[in-house]
């Protein structure tokens, strides 16, 4: 039980990376399609 | 375990391929576009996506995921929490208060520009030099990290190793500022988290899984083995808590990219970077705690060779080149918010407000002013990493005069009465006071132990006040700080001194929030907020 516990405290983390990750790329492509929609650059 | 050594060809395929990268999407910054006030605050106009991984990327240096994975070897368990879960917390912490400056003034550049609107010089330069020099010294650090890497996974020397890092960096700063540093920012984030993502688990399973745990387990202390240990709070998270405040309000990085998100994304972009922050930094502080239960000894009894050993020892060859990557990642990120941030501070900050004078400032001069900065704070930070500099004692010093920046620099956005004696006078007192402490020139011993142990308390209170004055307002803010005074004042006095580098930084808190509190009540004179917008705007007229 302790094993399986502290492994998933380990392994828990990249899995949130994973998560933050992928809010950032979609908010991006978005981002770039917004700015290529209204002709204007994206930063 | 194979060997660290990724070789010559390869290595400088991978520096190629990644500062090549970077160069190529700079260059997709239009540059008849740029102006001034552009290449510091990128038009105040940047959405979620790359502001969010540009904070991130910027928050995440080299020294953090080092530092993260040494925390957990040296204290086990609880050693990436209390080295990640602060300093992610930080950031959120901050959030209200970037709230309010924008607010305040929507087009400034600087926190000091800000600080000159509301009181002056001395107190906008004592912002803005302790700003460049902890600038100056995070890209000194992060060139050591990576000619550190560099020499150690190549036949390549340290030297070359940073001559490549800084100029990889400088290349595709140099031209757009801050565009470029936040643009190439969403890459490197894609590469650092990409590579937490997989040489996390990677390393974990190729290491025996969860029977690690099992056959490690006595390796351990039982601090080490403890959730809750007190041996990682008091001298890893504490000391922590203290500091990690004092450097988000004292870092131009943070200042510049909360200037340049769009106002109405500051709230998401915060939060996300909060979390992306503490699950990369306390994810690969696991490394470190796997390294601990394995039994493996770092080289050289260098606690930053444990991240590389374990890559070398259980990853293929593939996986190697990806944490190589990470490293370089984190800490170019770092190192192109560092030159933007102090071009920023020299355009703004001397010659902007001080030496061309209000209106006298030409933005064309002030562009070319910022690019000689990045070349000449460059060229300085690669002659301290080359020269093996000791900068640790420095950055302890630029954490103290931000520790005892922050009380005073808050309240100045808050409150109408303080000024600009009142101001100067509680940081330099604040500063002379941490220093006799930090340096042991004060001994705390009888008396003197009793007194700074007393002014540590309110020190604590003033950190817990603010982080709940921020949120909550000022009666809750208030009510925090007492509480905290009064559930630490029986357990810190005759117990605190024995740590004198917390008890140092928490003097740095408590000695300036007594000063200016006590300089600022009875001042008649109440300043209008409202100057501050006109007073701290552009450079360029709208549409240069």
């Amino acid at each position: 039980m302790t094993e399986i516990l502290l492994s998933a405290y380990v392994l828990i983390w990249p899995l949130i990376v994973a998560g933050v990750l992928l809010v950032l790329v979609r908010a991006f492509l978005r981002e770039i399609r917004e700015a290529r929609k209204d002709g204007r650059p994206m930063i | 375990m194979q060997p660290l050594d990724l070789g010559t060809p390869l290595t400088l395929v991978l520096l190629f391929v990644f500062f090549g990268g970077t160069f190529l999407i700079s260059l997709s910054i239009g540059k008849k576009r740029e102006n001034a006030d552009s290449y510091m605050t990128a038009g105040n106009n940047v959405g979620f996506g790359i502001s969010a991984a540009s904070m991130t990327a910027t928050w995440i240096w080299a020294a953090s995921l080092y530092a993260s994975a040494t925390s957990g070897y040296t204290y086990g368990l609880s050693g990436p929490i209390h080295y990640g879960l602060w300093g992610a917390l930080m950031i959120l912490f901050i959030y209200p208060f970037g709230k309010r400056i924008r607010s305040l003034a929507p087009r400034a550049h600087t926190l000091a520009e800000i600080l000159h609107a509301r009181h002056g010089q001395s107190s906008q330069l004592l912002l803005a030099g302790s700003n460049l020099l902890g600038s100056l010294l995070s890209l000194t650090s992060n060139f050591i990290a990576g000619g550190a890497l560099i020499s150690m996974m190549s036949p390549l020397s340290f030297s070359t190793g940073i001559l490549l890092i800084a100029g990889g960096v400088l290349i595709y700063t140099l031209w757009s500022g801050i565009r470029a540093s936040m643009l190439t920012d969403f890459i490197q984030v894609c590469a650092m988290l990409g590579a937490v993502i997989i040489v996390v688990p990677a390393s974990f399973f190729a290491a025996g899984g969860s029977s690690i745990f099992a056959d490690g387990a006595q390796n351990l202390t039982a601090q080490q083995r403890s959730f809750f240990s007190s041996e990682a709070f008091f001298n890893q998270g504490a000391p922590f808590i203290a500091a990690v405040l004092a450097y988000a309000i004292g870092n131009q990085t943070i200042a510049q990219r909360l200037f340049a998100v769009r106002e109405d994304m500051i709230k998401q972009t915060f939060v996300t970077a909060t979390v992306g922050y503490g699950a990369t930094v306390i994810g690969v502080g696991m490394l470190g705690v796997l390294a601990l239960y394995l039994g493996i000894e770092p080289a050289d009894g260098d606690a930053n060779n444990l991240i590389p050993q374990l890559a070398a020892g259980y990853l293929p060859l593939a996986f190697l080149c990806l944490f190589f990557i990470m490293i370089i990642g984190s800490l170019a990120s770092t190192a192109d918010s560092d030159l933007a941030a102090m071009s920023s501070i020299v355009m703004t900050d001397i010659y902007g407000r001080n030496i061309a004078g209000k209106t006298g400032a030409k933005p064309q001069l002030m562009l070319l002013i910022g690019r000689i900065t990045m070349i000449a704070a460059t060229g300085m930070a690669m002659f301290f990493a080359s020269s093996r500099f000791d900068i640790l004692d420095l950055l302890v010093l630029v954490g103290a005069i931000w520790g005892a920046l922050v009380f005073p620099v808050i309240a100045s956005f808050y409150w109408n009465k303080v000024n600009n004696s009142g101001f100067t006078v509680s940081v330099l007192a604040a500063l002379a006071v941490f220093t006799l402490v930090r340096t042991g020139w004060l001994p705390l011993e009888g008396t003197v132990a009793i007194i700074t142990d007393l002014l540590s308390v309110v020190g604590i209170g003033v950190i817990a006040g603010l982080m709940i004055f921020g949120f909550f307002g000022l009666k809750a803010g208030v009510a925090a700080a007492l509480a905290m005074m009064l559930v630490t004042l029986p357990f810190a006095v005759g117990f605190l001194h024995q740590y004198p580098v917390l008890t140092a930084s928490l003097l740095a808190y408590g000695v300036s929030a007594i000063l200016c509190v006590a300089l600022s009540w009875f001042n008649k004179d109440e300043f209008d907020f409202d100057r501050i917008a006109h007073h701290a705007g552009q450079f360029d007229t709208p549409n240069t």
